[in-house]
C-alpha cells in the first residue's frame, strides 16, 4: 500500500516537473511583455512584473518596426487570416471528397493514387520551392495571398486526403450501397451520408491545416512580398530589426501575437481533436 | 411470370473466379433461399442481382426484363443488408423517408407510407429514435421496414437475422415468412443457416465455391440430396457417412455394416447402377431420424451407445459403425443407458449411395 504510494507520488512528481518544464518559457514570455524596459533591464526573469502595462502589446500590434516600415504586426496578422481561411477551407474540402472517392468510389488503379498521394506526406517540403515558385509564375499569382493559398492547399492535400481516406475506410461500404439502393447517388450519398458521419475527423482536419498553415514560415518568407506577408513573417521580420535597444516586452508581445490564434484553436477545439483522433483509430 | 431469371453469370475479382456460371430461374411470389457456406459467393451473387456490381458474363433478368445494364435504384428492388446499414446520422422516420425522398415522392405521401410500414412492423415507437438507440431486433425490424416502404418487385435479404441471438431469430423467421405470405411479393434471401434454408424457402439453392450444387424444393433437396455436400450441408443433426465395401451376398448386392456384434448385412438389391461397382468402395448415406430401434426379436445392427443427446422429443443416439460415427434419432422411452448396446434397423427406402471419389450420388 506505502509501496504503490511512493510510486504515484513519483509518477505526479515527473508529470508536474515535465509540466513546470514547458510552461516556464510561456511564462517567460507572458511576464516580460507586460513589464517595462526598466523592469527587465534591472529585475529577474524569473521574477513577478511590479507594474502591469500593455504598452509592449499596443506597439508590437501597431507602431513596432518591422523592416523599413514601423506599423507594427496587424497588417501581416490580416495576412495570415486572409490567407489561412481559405487555404484550410480548401484544403479540407477538397482531403474529404478526394477520401471519399479513394474508400468508396474506388476505380481502377485508385491504389497507386493514394499511394501516390501518401507520398506527399513524407516529402519535405523544401524539394518544392524550385518547381513552385516556377508554376505560382506561370499561374501569374506569383507574391500574391491567392498564391500561398494555392501553394498551402496543394501542400495540405496528402494529409488531408490521408486523414479522411483512413476515417472513411472505417465507414461500412453498406451504407453506400444501401444508399445508392435508395437512389442517390455520388454528391447525395456523401453530403447526406458520408459528411454528417464526418464531425471528428473535420474536426481534426481543421485543427491540424490552421495550424500548419499558421505556424508556417518557409511558404510566406519564398512566396509573398511585402503586402501579403504572413505574421510569421512580420514577426521575423520585426526580431530582426536592429534598433538601438533590444525590446524584449515587445518581442514577446509580438510572439503572442502571434501564437494566439493556434493556442485559441486548441484551447476550444482540442477535446475534438483528441476524440476524432480516437474516434477515428478505433472505429472498425 | 418469370419473377428473376439468372442466366450462366459468372464473376472474377482479380484472376479468381468466385462465380462459375449461376443459373437460377423463379417465379413471381416465391421464395428463393441462397445458402452455402461462407465465401462462396453468395453476396456476390446478390450484389449481382442488385446491380451494385456487375457479372464479368451472364445476363439477370427481373421481371422478364433484361436489367443487366439497368441502375441499381431502377431495378425496382430493395435490399435488407447483414449489418443493417442504418444510415447512423439519420432518425428512424428519416432513414425510412430517404429513399422516397431521392424519388421525388411528396412529403405527405411519405408520412403515408412511413405510417403504413410503422403499422406493419409495430415500430412506430420507435421512428424517432437514431439507430444507436435502438437493440439489435428492432435495428433489423427498421432495414426491413424502409424495403417494404419501397413497395418493389423483388426484395433481397442478405442474411438479416445473423447477427441477432437464437430466440430473435426464431421470432423474426416466423415473421419474415407471414409477411411474404402477406405481401406476397418475390423474395430472394442468403443465408448459411440450414434451418433458416428449410423453414423459409419455396426454392432452395445450394452453393459452394461458386457452383450451384442443388437447385429445387427444401422436401426434395432434403430427401434426394445431389452429392454429399448437400446431404451434410442440409440437415441437422448432419446426414451419417457410413465407409463400406460393395459386396455379394447369397446373390444379393449389398455392404455390410460393422456394429459391436457380428457384420450385418443389408441388402441394396432394386438400385441400378450399382453391378458395375461391386467390390469397390461405396458412401452409404443415411439421416439421423432413418435409424431406428428394432424390435426385440428381428435381426439388426447392434452397435454401443457411447453418448446419449435428449434435446425433449428426441434423443440422438451416438454410435460407432465401420469405424465412423453414427447418429440415430430415436424415441427417449427406447434409449438404453450409455454403454449398453441398441440394435437399430435402416429405413432402406431412403438411404442414399454417394460415389467417395467424385462425391456424387449413385
Ligand atoms: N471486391 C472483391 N474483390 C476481390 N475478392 C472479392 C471481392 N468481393 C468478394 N470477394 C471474394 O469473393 C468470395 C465470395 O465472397 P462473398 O462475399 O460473395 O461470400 P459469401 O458467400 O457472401 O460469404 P459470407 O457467408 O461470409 O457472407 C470471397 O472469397 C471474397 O474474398
Ligand atoms: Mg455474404
Amino acid at each position: 500500500m506505502n509501496q504503490e504510494r511512493f510510486w504515484r507520488g513519483l509518477v505526479y512528481a515527473a508529470l508536474v516537473f515535465a509540466a513546470l518544464y514547458y510552461l516556464i518559457p510561456l511564462y517567460v514570455m507572458l511576464t516580460t511583455s507586460v513589464k517595462d524596459m526598466e523592469e527587465i533591464r534591472t529585475g529577474n526573469l524569473l521574477s513577478f512584473p511590479q507594474n502591469i502595462g500593455f504598452a509592449a502589446w499596443g506597439k508590437a500590434w501597431s507602431s513596432a518596426c518591422t523592416g523599413v516600415s514601423c506599423d507594427g504586426l496587424s497588417g501581416y496578422f490580416l495576412n495570415s487570416v486572409k490567407m489561412v481561411i481559405p487555404a484550410v477551407l480548401i484544403s479540407t474540402t477538397l482531403g474529404a471528397i478526394n477520401g471519399y472517392v479513394l474508400s468508396k468510389w474506388r476505380f481502377p488503379g485508385s491504389n497507386i493514387v493514394f499511394a501516390m498521394i501518401l507520398f506527399g506526406v513524407f516529402m519535405p517540403f523544401q524539394v518544392l520551392l524550385l518547381p513552385m515558385a516556377q508554376t505560382l509564375g506561370w499561374l501569374g499569382i506569383a507574391s500574391t495571398t491567392t498564391g500561398l493559398v494555392f501553394v498551402h492547399v496543394v501542400c495540405g492535400l496528402a494529409s488531408t486526403t490521408l486523414f479522411f481516406r483512413n476515417y472513411y475506410v472505417g465507414i461500412p461500404d453498406e451504407l453506400i450501397k444501401a444508399a445508392r439502393l435508395d437512389g442517390a447517388g455520388f454528391w447525395r450519398i456523401f453530403w447526406r451520408i458520408i459528411i454528417p458521419m464526418s464531425t471528428p475527423i473535420i474536426m481534426v482536419t481543421l485543427i491540424w491545416q490552421f495550424t500548419n498553415i499558421w505556424n508556417d514560415f518557409l511558404f510566406g518568407v519564398v512566396f509573398s512580398a511585402g503586402d501579403s506577408q504572413p505574421i510569421t513573417v512580420g514577426l521575423n521580420n520585426m526580431a530582426n530589426t536592429s534598433t538601438n535597444v533590444k525590446e524584449y516586452n515587445v518581442d514577446m508581445a509580438a510572439a503572442l501575437i502571434a501564437a494566439l490564434p493556434t493556442i485559441a484553436v486548441y484551447v476550444f477545439c482540442g477535446k475534438y481533436f483528441v476524440k476524432g483522433l480516437s474516434a477515428g483509430a478505433v472505429k472498425g | 411470370m418469370g419473377a428473376l431469371a439468372i442466366k450462366n453469370v459468372t464473376k472474377t475479382f482479380g484472376d479468381t473466379q468466385i462465380l462459375k456460371g449461376i443459373n437460377i430461374d423463379i417465379e413471381s411470389g416465391e421464395f428463393l433461399i441462397l445458402v452455402g457456406p461462407s465465401g462462396c459467393g453468395k453476396s456476390t451473387l446478390m450484389n449481382i442481382i442488385a446491380g451494385l456490381e456487375s457479372p464479368t458474363t451472364g445476363e439477370v433478368c427481373i421481371a422478364d426484363r433484361a436489367v443487366t445494364n439497368v441502375a441499381p435504384k431502377d431495378r425496382d428492388i430493395a435490399m435488407v443488408f447483414q449489418s443493417y446499414a442504418l444510415y447512423p446520422t439519420m432518425t428512424v422516420r428519416q432513414n425510412i423517408a430517404f429513399g422516397l425522398e431521392t424519388r421525388g415522392i411528396a412529403k405527405a405521401e411519405q408520412n403515408e407510407i412511413i405510417a403504413r410500414v410503422a403499422k406493419m412492423l409495430q415500430m412506430d415507437h420507435l421512428l424517432e429514435r437514431k439507430p444507436a438507440a435502438l437493440s439489435g431486433g428492432q435495428r433489423q425490424r427498421v432495414a426491413m421496414g424502409r424495403a417494404l416502404a419501397r413497395n418493389p418487385k423483388l426484395f433481397l435479404f442478405d442474411e438479416p437475422l445473423s447477427n441477432l441471438d437464437a430466440k430473435l431469430r426464431v421470432e423474426m423467421r416466423v415473421e419474415i415468412k407471414q409477411l411474404h405470405q402477406r405481401l406476397k411479393t418475390t423474395i430472394v434471401y442468403v443465408t448459411h443457416d440450414q434451418i433458416e434454408a428449410m423453414t423459409l424457402g419455396d426454392k432452395i439453392a445450394v452453393m459452394k465455391d461458386g457452383v450451384i450444387q442443388q437447385f429445387g424444393r427444401p422436401q426434395d433437396i432434403y430427401e434426394n440430396p445431389a452429392n454429399l455436400f448437400v446431404a451434410s450441408f442440409i440437415g441437422s443433426p448432419s446426414m451419417n457417412f457410413i465407409p463400406c465395401h460393395l459386396i455379394e451376398h447369397d446373390g444379393e448386392l449389398g455392404v455390410s455394416l460393422q456394429g459391436m456384434a457380428s457384420p450385418y448385412f443389408i441388402s441394396l438389391a432394386g438400385r441400378p447402377n450399382l453391378r458395375a461397382r461391386l467390390g469397390e468402395k461405396i458412401t452409404l448415406g443415411i439421416r439421423p431420424e432413418q435409424l431406428d430401434v428394432a424390435e426385440a426379436q428381428s435381426s439388426a445392427l447392434e452397435c454401443k451407445v457411447k453418448i446419449t443427446e435428449p434435446t425433449g422429443p428426441d434423443t440422438m443416439v451416438y454410435t460407432e459403425v465401420n469405424g465412423v460415427e453414427v447418429i440415430a434419432r430415436v424415441h427417449p422411452r427406447l434409449v438404453p443407458p450409455t454403454g449398453q448396446s441398441i440394435k437399430l434397423v435402416l429405413d432402406m427406402k431412403k438411404v442414399v449411395l454417394f460415389d467417395p471419389v467424385t462425391e456424387s450420388r449413385i
